[in-house]
Parts: structure tokens; sequence; C-alpha cells
């Protein structure tokens, strides 16, 4: 395939360059004719990328579940007895290993180790071991693939929650959503691609999120996420002014496209023919996204599913809800946000509260998904950007206690869309410092992703700069052995 | 339907009628399917052969030779193209390129005229090239035009018609304003243009470039390329102050600076011979980059990304080149080695900063920036000071002090309730006051007397700063400190030292070893710079701020004598420490001074003190002192509240560079002393310093091969939509082959033997016949060329979001003129910020909506916010400031028409604009509708245009009729209030009409 299809197509004037060659005049003007209602099938803006996906692909969606703060890995997912043993034993410099460590505990005068003071059980046919403030999770045991070996290069929030997203720890790159429908295009006329869902609890507050998370680095702006709020307006601009009726907006709507294809015939660029497309959708999208905010068609045994948040705008169950919806509409790929898992202190105290908030809501957006039949074409993944220490911020104590950001291991956990269901895979120290076996980088989950999407990762470029960029930088290889 | 078509997709030279040259043609096929493992890059180079250089190329490796000269047949390269065995094929299936057919015909006819090799041609200086033969020379009004000409009478075209004077005058005036003409401009230069064109058409360039709204819209793109932002970026996103620099930037365009004085003054006016104040200023180029205030961070990691910034910033906007891909190794596709990278790195490396800081305010190091209302200000205080301090001197010194001054004076001190701590026990020598009352909240003032032995000390002389532990601590070194620093003293208030701390040094102090100094120090607010007042033996001394970040009250702990920890104490005594529970007045301070210095000063010193207590205290004097004393407090605390900038400022000793292997941040190579690729690209000038002056000489100098052409080609892009070079920021051996090389060049010349002239450029550029042709065209000129790189016909572009929400203020009359000054802010959606932004109570976690004016001042002083810009302005393409952009992408989405309707701002302004139809509009419809559609599209709409406006507001109008409380509710949007003459059923027919005018293609595009 030629690079020259991975170009940078800012526009379809461009695109229309790249194609148009072989086309005679009077091809061209049957495309525009055919453009002027709402038919934009060649936009690679709204069509993806000619050629993709590469193969045929096990996920049509991908709904992330991110948790923003870096959640306990070793009070969650990856059970450490031997840390029990070495309650408030300075951490081994064979385990260290001189690893860089945080300029939150760079004035301890020593690393404790702080085992964890929840219970582990084993849960399903896989006897997963999962901590007792997951017991919802434990309860889809056999239909998630727990991955303990997670590491990343980061150890702040800022850097880490953008390597997790864009590959690069660095602002400037395209998110994952936003490569994708760089790469797959839309599958919906009424609804964006790339949705992002922000979650948040009323009692707690968080570090800063970044808009740019969802932006669309070097490619198009077209590719940027766009944000469905749970109060106010659910897209920015949405709502009409107060005042102006539905049946008075589609006026000015056909007066303004009448206008403009006025204008098309006597400018004769193409662009405008885009445009009347594009001002189409707006009126459509002011119908669908109210129509998938309300729940009013949901059972009651759905609602009740994903337990008593979700009749909260704005809760992470809530949102949890609205990501399967998403996802039922066309939507390929939904970012949702839970912020405030940065436990440095407290976290005896707040993780309980923050498990709570995602424990049975996310695992009944696994089983939701299933009973509809989209599990299996749907990949779901919850993990936050890093994990934390195994040695106390302060002192170890058995009952309250915090930990430090820790990249060098931490826990995900993935379902459906081409993960084998019911399984654990690689594993962590004694400490759960350092992975030991079957390490996989934030860069080899990324190409797993797209692999799932049908997509290979060092296919997926875009040229910027002299150069052809892709997710995964020059790194990255897909985990084959958790695909189904 | 488009996907099989990309099949047919062949090389898309537009060029394909001339001869073969080995830049335009032969090394974009090398670049980038060779380059990566035949290329300069040793590390990565495969069967060790490199097609870069041709003697290399042409080099027998093993018997086998990849080019043999004139023999196609017999060029191992060309057998390996042509290969479809996997394990012979070039290049490598695995490496996912493909080079096509007609690539290899290329090729093979290239070797076959002996393979001739060229420097990749923006490495060689500009040439003006001879003006070529044209059919039709009339066309052609500026140089430029006939090269333009020359290339489509090649390719069979003809340039389009003139575009009407009208579209002409609402192009150049986005062009050079960045707002629409209004309709009496149009109307007055139609007039003209039917009289004399040619004339006209320069008198409006000239009337365009004199605009003070010309410096606005270049400050637009430049500011794009400076990544300017009014926050800092990253998870605290806190505000900064740039603006002062923003202005510079206007004022110079507005000035029409040179262009290389305006690079030189930004790259290193701080080291130019007594720079000004705007030279220095100007240096904030080079801090406009991110800086990361997250606790924790390692501080070397992010120092380094600041100077990467830099070189990846300098780079791109005057180089074109993309040095940043050279940090981690060579890079794969120029000859820039990582050793270069790092020598241009060297340059940026000395400035005293630090990873982790810009929490609350300015990182350092920064700089005072009035104003030039400000410095007014400040004259016009000294002057009136001058007169005060004529008639203090006029009145004669008594001989003597009152006799009862001395015991009135310790009265009203003793009123004013000083504590001193209890002396200290023998076995805590150095613990001078525990418990101090030191109350911020309250007000505290603190004195203390000092002696120091020796001069040119640098050490604290009372410390309650936390000094144990390690400094990368997130908790370290809370506190308060006085330290002396040669003749001056400098004052801490830190949470954590020193990014987080407030630290400002007295200017003037004149502290001299062996003598006792009294210092006074205000204590107050949140003990930010701006709150802090040091008075030195009575009187209130000048400071300057070295850090201004406090984020929180600095911890409470006992003062020492010298610091904590091993450090010596202070070398010399201390008494006296006092703490009052307010801020004491100048007098007051002054008195307190003088009651306490009894005991410490000299006879003459004291002889002096004396006269001056009692010249005070004569007759008018006091009153008069007062006044003085009010004016120089009031002067005082102005400066502490004038504007700092973030600046440029050398270390004393520069900070040594290494190779970073990897690029990692403490993985430090060889060694890297201040360079540039001067054999590649332009050697060192004579005598220039290796410093970033020398830099600046090296960049500018005449015979540069790349600044010029960078620069002209960016603003070419700006008026066309696209560069000669497509590349803008790419001309690098990536980079595409320019459309039109001799325009570029001509361009480039003129403009460095100009004097760097950048209103003369434009002006040269407006007026030609190729910028004058109509952008209307037929679809298939359209299809034949869409990105319009063969120049036949006028651009047609869409508008930015600042132009396209300019425009919407002006037409609609409510645009404030007002340039330059703190950003502002416009409506913005409530809650956007919710769930995002940090919950901590930084500068900017909330979004104040700006009042009056500031919510319609041009979209160019909107408050930046870089982890969550405006989102209006986002889904027009704005980029995000975090790095250098020297192109935008121009988009079509939904979410754009969204913005369109609905917006705030957009529905006032359509609102706005729908008052002017009903009282500027005329009788009826027709002409209410057509004033805005002409105030929208610079153009009188046809009579099918005006049909279709006509037929919707009269609907509007029947539907509102009906319904007039929606009408009064949809009138009531925005700040201003309708004007209540006008019925609200008219106005909001109107209204909904002038938003129909307001989201037309034609309307925010560029014709």
């Amino acid at each position: 395939m030629s690079c020259h299809q991975y170009e940078i197509m800012h526009s379809r004037r461009e695109f229309l360059q790249k194609t148009g060659l072989g086309l005679g005049a009077g091809a061209l003007a049957h495309l525009l004719g055919g453009c002027a209602t709402s038919d934009v099938a060649g936009d690679p803006h709204i069509n993806g990328l000619p050629g993709l996906p590469h193969f045929a692909p096990k996920a049509k969606r991908v709904i992330c579940l991110f948790q923003s703060g870096g959640p306990s890995h070793l009070d969650l997912l990856d059970p450490k007895p031997e840390l029990e043993r070495q309650f408030d034993k300075d951490l081994p410099d064979s385990v260290r290993r001189g690893q860089r460590i945080t300029g939150m505990v760079a004035s301890q005068a020593r690393l404790a180790c702080q085992p964890s003071r929840f219970k582990f059980t084993r849960h399903g046919k896989a006897g997963t071991e999962i901590s007792e403030l997951l017991p919802h999770i434990g309860g889809i045991a056999d239909e998630i693939c727990v991955v303990r070996s997670m590491h990343t290069e980061a150890i702040n929030h800022d850097p880490a929650i953008t390597f997790f997203q864009t590959g690069s720890q660095l602002p400037g790159r395209p998110s994952m959503g936003a490569w994708t429908d760089y790469g797959l295009g839309r599958m919906s006329d009424n609804l964006p691609s790339f949705v992002v869902l922000v979650s948040t609890n009323k009692d707690r507050s968080g570090q800063g999120l970044l808009a740019r998370l969802w932006g669309s680095g070097f490619l198009p702006s077209a590719h940027q996420g766009v944000q469905f709020r749970g109060a106010g307006e659910p897209v920015l601009y949405l709502r009409d002014p107060e005042g102006l009726t539905r049946e008075q907006r589609k006026k000015l709507l056909e007066g303004a496209n009448e206008l403009n294809r006025l204008n098309l015939a006597s400018a004769g660029d193409p662009e405008i023919s885009a445009r009347i497309s594009q001002t189409e959708m707006a009126y459509r999208m002011q119908a669908s996204v109210p129509e998938l905010m309300d729940l009013a068609g949901e059972s009651k045994a759905v609602m009740e599913s994903y337990g008593p948040d979700v009749n909260t705008p704005g809760s992470f169950a809530r949102n949890a809800l609205l990501a399967r919806r998403l996802a039922e509409k066309g939507v390929r790929f939904v970012q949702l946000y839970h912020r405030d898992w940065d436990h440095h202190g407290g976290l005896h105290d707040q993780l309980p509260k923050m498990a709570r908030d995602v424990d049975q809501p996310a695992a009944a957006l696994v089983k939701d998904l299933k009973q509809r039949g989209m599990l299996d074409d749907t990949l779901v993944i919850w993990g936050g950007e890093f994990g934390r220490t195994p040695y106390a911020q302060g002192g170890a104590n058995r009952q309250k206690y915090g930990r430090d950001h820790h990249g060098k291991a931490f826990s995900i956990w993935m379902a459906g869309g081409g993960i084998k269901p019911g399984m654990t895979f690689g594993s962590t120290d004694d400490f759960g410092f350092n992975t030991q076996e079957n390490p996989v980088h934030i860069h080899d989950l990324q190409a797993t992703i797209l692999h799932c999407l049908g997509i290979h990762h060092e296919r997926l470029t875009y040229r910027f700069q002299g150069r052809q960029f892709r997710l995964t930088d020059v790194h990255g290889r897909v985990v084959k052995q958790i695909l189904s | 339907m488009f996907r099989p078509l990309c099949l047919l997709l062949i090389s898309a030279s537009a060029f394909a009628a001339e001869d073969i040259r080995f830049n335009r043609d032969i090394r974009p096929i090398l670049s980038e399917n060779c380059f990566y493992c035949h290329g300069q890059d040793p590390k990565h180079r495969e069967a060790d052969l490199r097609l870069d250089v041709r003697d290399e190329a042409v080099k027998a490796h093993d018997g086998v030779t990849a080019i043999v000269p004139g023999k196609p047949e017999q060029s191992e390269m060309l057998k390996r193209l042509l290969s479809h065995d996997p394990d012979d094929q070039m290049p490598p299936p695995e490496s996912n390129r493909k080079v096509t057919p007609a690539q290899i015909e290329l090729i093979r006819r290239w070797i076959a005229q002996g393979a001739p090799y060229e420097k990749h041609w923006s490495f060689v200086p500009p040439e003006r090239a001879p003006a070529p033969k044209v059919a039709d020379a009339s066309w052609a009004r500026q140089p430029i035009d006939r090269f333009v000409l020359a290339k489509l009478e090649a390719e069979g075209l003809k340039p389009s018609a003139a575009a009407s004077p009208a579209a002409w005058l609402r192009r150049a005036s986005f062009d050079l304003t960045g707002l629409p003409p209004t309709p009496a401009e149009i109307e007055a230069f139609e007039a003209e243009t039917t009289l004399k064109s040619d004339a006209a058409y320069a008198a409006a360039a000239d009337r365009l470039l004199a605009s003070p709204r010309f410096g606005e819209r270049q400050a637009q793109e430049w500011l794009d390329v400076a990544r300017y932002a009014d926050t800092h970026g990253f998870n605290n996103d806190s505000a900064r102050s740039m603006w002062r620099w923003r202005d510079y930037v206007i004022e110079s365009f507005n000035a029409n600076v040179p262009f290389d004085r305006f690079v030189t003054e930004q790259l290193a006016g701080d080291l130019l011979p007594k720079p000004t104040l705007d030279q220095k200023l100007a240096t904030a180029f080079n801090r406009n980059h991110v800086i990361n205030s997250e606790g924790g961070i390692i501080d070397e990691e992010y120092r380094v990304e600041y100077v990467a910034d830099r070189v990846r910033t300098t780079s791109t906007a005057l180089l074109g080149l993309t040095m940043e891909c050279a940090r981690c190794h060579d890079h794969k596709y120029d000859p820039i080695s990582q050793k270069d990278y790092y020598r241009m790195f060297a340059f940026f490396n000395n400035v005293h900063e630090y990873g982790e800081d810009g929490r609350i305010a300015n990182a350092v190091p920064l700089l005072v920036t009035p104003t030039p209302e400000q410095q007014r200000r400040l004259r016009e205080m000294d002057q009136r000071m001058e007169a005060i301090d004529l008639k203090l001197q006029a009145t004669p010194a008594p001989a003597a002090v009152p006799a009862d001054l001395r015991a009135r004076l310790t009265a009203e001190d003793a009123k004013l309730q000083p504590k001193s701590p209890k002396p200290a026990k023998p076995a805590e020598a150095r613990l001078l006051a525990k418990d101090a009352d030191v109350d911020a909240k309250r007000g505290t003032t603190l004195s203390v007397w000092f002696k120091a032995k020796t001069a040119s000390l640098d050490a604290p002389i009372i410390s309650a700063l936390d000094r144990s532990g390690n400094p990368a601590a997130v908790s370290y070194g809370g506190g308060r400190e006085l330290r002396l620093v040669g003749e001056e003293l400098e004052w801490a208030a830190s949470q954590r030292y020193p990014a987080y701390a407030t630290i400002v040094r007295t200017v003037g102090a004149k502290i001299r070893p062996g003598t006792w100094h009294q210092v006074a120090v205000h204590i107050h607010g949140k003990e930010n710079a701006s709150t802090i007042a040091l008075f030195v033996d009575g009187e209130e001394v000048p400071t300057q701020i070295r850090h201004d970040g406090v984020s929180g009250a600095p911890a409470k702990r006992d003062w020492l004598l010298g610091a904590d920890g091993k450090a010596k104490p202070f070398d010399g005594e201390v008494s006296g420490f006092r703490t009052y529970p307010s801020l004491l007045k100048s007098g007051q301070i002054r008195h307190a001074y003088w009651l306490q210095s009894t005991d410490k000063l000299t006879a003459e010193q004291r002889t002096v003190a004396d006269r001056g207590i009692a010249r005070r205290h004569t007759g008018n004097n006091l009153a008069l002192q007062t006044e003085r004393d009010t004016l120089w407090t009031e002067r005082l605390a102005f400066i502490r509240n004038l504007p700092t900038t973030m600046v440029m400022e050398e270390m004393p000793t520069p900070r040594q560079a290494y190779v970073l292997t990897r690029g990692n941040y403490d993985a430090h190579g060889e060694k890297a002393d201040p360079g540039m690729p001067e054999q590649l690209i332009a050697p060192w000038p004579q005598d220039a310093p290796r410093n970033r002056l020398g830099l600046a000489r090296w960049f500018l100098q005449p015979q540069h091969p790349l600044t010029a052409r960078v620069v002209v080609n960016r603003f070419w892009a700006q008026l066309f939509g696209v560069g000669l070079a497509k590349s803008v920021e790419d001309f690098g051996t990536q980079g595409e082959w320019p459309s039109h090389p001799e325009v570029l060049d001509t361009l480039a010349r003129d403009f460095v033997d100009g004097g760097w002239d950048v209103k003369k450029l434009f002006r040269s550029i407006v007026l030609s016949s190729t910028y004058r042709q109509t952008s209307d065209a037929t679809p298939a000129l359209y299809a034949r060329d869409p990105e319009n790189r063969l120049l036949a016909r006028g651009p047609r572009v869409r508008l930015t979001s600042e132009q396209i929400r300019d425009q919407a203020l002006a037409v609609s009359g409510l645009l404030a003129e007002k340039i330059g000054g703190p950003s502002v802010r416009p409506y913005q959606p409530e809650g956007l910020y919710k769930g995002i932004v940090v919950d901590a109570p930084y500068p900017s976690t909330t979004w104040e909506l700006g009042k009056g004016d500031e919510l319609y001042r041009r979209s160019l002083y909107t408050f930046w916010k870089r982890t969550v810009p405006h989102p209006a302005m986002l889904t027009f393409d704005s980029p995000d400031r975090e790095f250098c952009s020297a192109r935008r992408s121009r988009t079509n989405t939904p979410l754009q028409a969204l913005v369109l309707w609905n917006e705030t701002g957009y529905l006032e302004a359509s609102r706005k604009l729908a008052e002017r139809m009903l009282k500027e509009g005329g009788p009826d419809d027709a002409a209410r509708t057509a004033l805005a559609f002409r105030l929208a599209t610079g153009r009188a709409p046809r009579p099918a245009e005006i049909e279709v406006l006509v037929r919707t507001l009269a609907q509007l109008r029947t539907d509102f009729a009906a319904r007039p409380d929606d009408a009064a509710k949809l009138v009531k949007v925005g700040a201003s209030v309708p004007d209540p003459a006008l019925p609200a059923v008219e106005l909001a027919a109107a209204a909904g009409v002038a938003n129909l005018i307001l989201t037309l293609d034609e309307t925010i595009t560029k014709n």
C-alpha cells in the first residue's frame, strides 16, 4: 500500500486530489451531485481510510473505562501475601533496583512494605483472585481477562494518562479514539464515532483531566472526541436557543443550504457540498443525542443492575449505561474517565468508596452487553494509568495507609471483543513491584486494542512533519496470548 | 464508492511535462523509501550501503553496485525495486513501503541520464531566477506573476479572471486585518477602481497595511508558532502572564519592525548591548512552552523538556526542519546528527529555571514588564516625588532633635504592641525566637537588626525555613527566611523552596559589613510578591521579584540565627528581633528604627539619623513627609503589582550540555557545545558569539538558505491556504518540492535584500495578478487542482476560528476595538470545567465571565487555557497551543454548525445584526436582508438569494407572531440589551435570518 493513502487529507478537497486524478469531469460532477444531499461516502473523515480494517476485526467497538489516578493493583487485582510477611520491613534493594521514585516519597527515610488490608478470594471456574472490594467484578471473573503485568514509563499523572491515551508522555499526539476514528471512520450518520464521558463522584474531588486527552493531536481536528456531558447540554451547543422551535431551525437550515447550493453552482468548490451535508448531520444530532441520553426506555431490571447511582447524572453507573447505549447506536470508541484513584494517604478509607462506585456498574455493563449479544464484538477495558507502590507513603500500618504512584507493575482487566475470557495473564514479583512473567507495556496494550479492531498497529500511520507517526511510536507488540 | 479509485493512485506530479530533476522527482522517492535504512544514520544502516550520497551509491559493495550511472540495467537498485522475490525485493515487504511503477520508471530514466545528484534544494541559498517568457506578458503586475503564468501556460491552463473589486477587498481585508470590509469601504473602493484601477488597489492595500488591525492579524499566526497561551499546561494548568509579549508582537508588526530585528529580539533581546525593556520582553518567545507544576515530578526531566521545546519551536519557526527527530538518534532522513541536535540544545540550556514551577503564577526567570501607560504613570509619580523633595530640602535642618520627641515617639511605638522573644538559652544558641507572633492573615511587621562581618555574603540572616530532608521532596523548604545577598536583602515565604515560594530581593539596600542595619518586613495576605514590603534602616526600598509562586501558607517554625541543618550560622551579629501585630506605616517604621538605633550606630551615623528626624519634625515637614511616604509606598506597591513576563536570562556560567543517550534526561553522553549544522546549512558568522545572539545572527545572515524561505512560505500559506512548499514545517528531504520554486526564491531574496520588510512583502503579493484572480472555478479545475497548487485561480479558504467570530462581532457592531492588555473571558458554556479541571484554587481553574467590552474583544485576546481551550475555537481548528504549530487543519464538521447556531456569542451577534437590519436596512424585507447579506459576504445578494432570505424571514415572522413569548425569549440572549424600540417579533425573525446568514459557507470563507 502506498504511503500516499495515509497522507494528510485535510479536507474533502484534498481527498479529491488524491483520488480524482483518474476521473473525468463528468464523473466528478456526478459525485458532487451525490454529495449535495447527505451522501458523503467518499469523505475519509467519515468512512475511514481505504484498506482498513487491515483484517477481519473481532471487535467493532471499544468501551474504555479509564480509572484516572492510579488504582492500587495490590488492593484490587494482584494479591501479594508476601507483603504481609514483610510488613514494615524495608523494600529490598534487589527489588527496587534503583528505580526512581517520586518527589512525594523522596523525603521518606525508608520505604516500608505495606500489605493490603483487604481479602482476596477466588472467583469463577478460572479461580481468579480478586479483592473483596470488587465482588461484582468477581462475579464476572469468567468473562474477563485480568492482566497483572502491565507497566508504564511515567510516574506522574499527566504524563502517564497522556501515555495511556496517546502513546506518548508529552502532549500533542492523537488519542486512541482519534486514531480509530481516523482509520475506521464513522458507523453512524447521527452520532460522532468517538465519544467521551467523564464521571465524578460528588463527594470527592480529583486531579485535573485534560480535554486534550480526547484531542486529535496532529490529526485533523474532525477526529477529536466529542464529550457527552452528564449535566447541562449533553453536547456543547447542541440545544437550540430558547424561543426557537425545531421547525424554525429546520427552515433556517433549509434556507441556508439553498443559499449554499446556489453558491456551489457559481463558486464550484466541492467543500461547499461537504458543509451542506455536515450541517444536516448537525440537525440530526440535535435529535439523536437527547434520545440517547434519555433512559426512559430502559427496563427496570437493567436500570437496577447498574446500581442505585444510575439515577444520578454524571455518575460512573449512569455513564456505564450510556456507554452501552452509545455502543448500540454505532459509536465506535467510548472513552469513559472516572477520577480520583490517587490514594497517597487514606487509601484504606477512600479505596472502598471508589471501588463501590465502579464495581457493580462495570460488571453490569459486561453482563448487559453479553445479554444483548454485543460482548463478542465490543472490547471493554478497565484500568488506570499506573498502579501503586508496595511500600507505604508515610509509615506502614495494618489499618491506615497510603501508597505512592507506581508504574513498574499494575493490573487492568479486559473483556469481550476478541479477548480470551476467564483468565489471568502475566505476573509480578512477590512484592508486586516488578513485572515477572509476560510483561505488557502500554504500547503492547495499544497494539492489542488496535488488533482487536482489525488494525495492524504498525500500518495505521499519519505523516506529520516529514515522518510517519503511529499510536505505538516505534514499539508495541500484540499480546497474542490473551486473544480469543 | 471512492475506495476502489484509490487503486488508480499514481505519482501525483503536476509537473510531468518537464525533465527529471533529482531534488524534485527522485529525492522524495529515495527519502521516503530508502534513506531509513540506507541513509545517513550509521546505526540503522543496512548492508553498509548509503544512497543519500552519490559517491557511496555508485561504489561497488562486494561486487554489486547500487547505481551504475547511465546503465539502469546494471544497477542493483533497479533490479531490487523490480524484484518480486520477497528476499530480494526493495523496499522489503515488511517495511510497509512501496515504490510505484511510475516512480520506478522515473528512477530508471534518471539512472539512464547519469544519475546526477543535487544538494537538497532548501540547503542552497535562494537566488532570483530570470523572468520567464510568457505568451501574455500584459497579465503580470508583479515579478512573481510571470513565473506563475509561465507554469500555467506550460500546463495548458489560463489564469482565472480578476476577482471583482469587492471580492478582492474582502479577501485582502481578511488577509491583512483579519476583519471584513464595511459596506462603505467597499462602495468607496468600487468607485475608485472605476476611475484609476491599479492605483486604487495600491491605495487600499496601503490603508489596510497601516491599520492597527494588521498587527493583530499577523500576531494570530505568530502566536500559533510561538505556542502562546495564558496557562502553563499539564495537570494543574494554572494561569501565567505572557500577554505583554503578545502585545509586543502586535506592536512590532504594526510598526513594521524589520523581521530580522523581530527575530533577533525574540531569540536574544536580553543579550543585545544595553537591551531595552521591550527587547528583554521579546525573549518571552522562548518561554511560552508548557511548564509542569505537578507535585513530585523529577525536576531535571522537565527542565530538559523545556529546552527541547525551544529547539523544536525555533527550528520549526525559522529552519523549517524537524530537529527534534534527532533528539534520540541521528535524523533518519535529513543529514542532522544527534550531536547537532544537542549543539542547538546548548544555546537554550543556560536558563536558571526549574522543571517543576508555575503552580500559581509565572515561573522563573521573570521580568517586570509595565505597559507604556504604566511606564508613563511611573514617570508621573517620580515627578511628584521630586517636587516634594525640593520642598523638603528647602527647609533648613534644625540644630537638634526637639526635647520631647523621643519620649513621644517611644510612647507611640509602645501603642503598636511590639513583642520581643525571650532571650535564647546558651544551649540553644541558634534559636532566636520560639513561637514568634507571625500571622499573615491579621498582618504582621517583623523587624530585626543585624551586622555582617564580611562583605559578599550569600547566607540566611534569620531563618524559619525547613531545610531538612531531600530537596526533591514535595514538602521541602517550607517557612520564611531573610537572607543577605551581597549588598541586598532577600525575603522568602515558602511552601516548597524555591518553586512554590515568594522570593523578593531589595534593589539598593546598600548593606555594608561591619555596620548595624535594621530590616522590617510586611507579612500579610497570601504573601505573594505583590504584598511584601521591605524597609531597610527605616526606609521602604524597592524590590524585585525572584519567585512568585507561594501556593499556600508557609509553615510556622522557630526562628533561627542563620539556616537550619548543617549550614553555617550567620557570620555576624543579630539583635532586636520584634514583631508587631499590624502593618506599620512608613513613619512608624522610621521612628522605630531611630528609637532602636541608639546603641547600634556610630556617632557619625547617629548625627545623620538625628538630623533626619529633626528635619521631619520641623514646621510643615511632617505633613510633607507623610505625603511623600504615601506616594513612595504607592509607587512601590504599583511596581509590585506590575505585570511580569517569563523571559530568557543567561546564567553567569553556562550549563554544560551533553548528548543525551536515547534522549533520556539523565543519560549524559559526550559534551555538546553551542553550534548549528554549519557545514550543511550555513557557516557560523565571523566574530559571532556562541550564544543566542550569535545564533540569531546565524539565522539572519543574508545567504542563509532556509530562514527567509521558511518565513515567506508561511506568509504565503496564510494568504493562499497552502504554502508554495506545502509542508511549511518541513523543508528537509521529506518535505515536498515547492510548486513554484522561483516564486519562493524571488520573494525570499526580495525580502532579505529589501530589509526584511514584512508590509512590503504582503503588499507585493496582494497586488499581484495571481492573488487578484477570482476563486470561482469550474468543477473541472477543482478536480484537476483541488488545492490550487498551480494558482490558476484565487484563494478560497475557510476563515480561521478567530476570523469567524471577529467577523460576527464586526458586522453586528459589537466589536470592541481596544488593542492589547490582559486576556479576556467571553462567553463559554457554564460547567465546562466541571469534572475536568483540577479541584484546587489555582488561578484559572474557573472561568469568570468578562464584563462589558471584554465580551466583544477580538478573539486573539480570548483567554487561552491549554488543557481546556475555548470549545468554539477548537471546533474551528484552533490548535491547542501545547507546542509550536505552523499549520492549522481546516475541517468541516457538524459541531461547527452547532456552534454557529447556538453559541451565545453568535446568537447575540445575530440579534445585533438584526437590529442593524431593522434600523439601517431600509423599509422592506428585501433591503433589510440584503444589508445583512452584504455585511457578511461583502457582496449584494442575487435575486434568487433575496427570494430565499425574504421567504424565510416572512415565515419566521408569522411563526413568532403566533408565539410572541418565544420571540421575547430569543432576543434576550447575551449581555447586551435589545433595543426596546424594536418589536420583539420583528427582531426575533430578523435575528433568525441574520443567524442563517452568519452560518453560510460563503460567510465563513475567504473567497
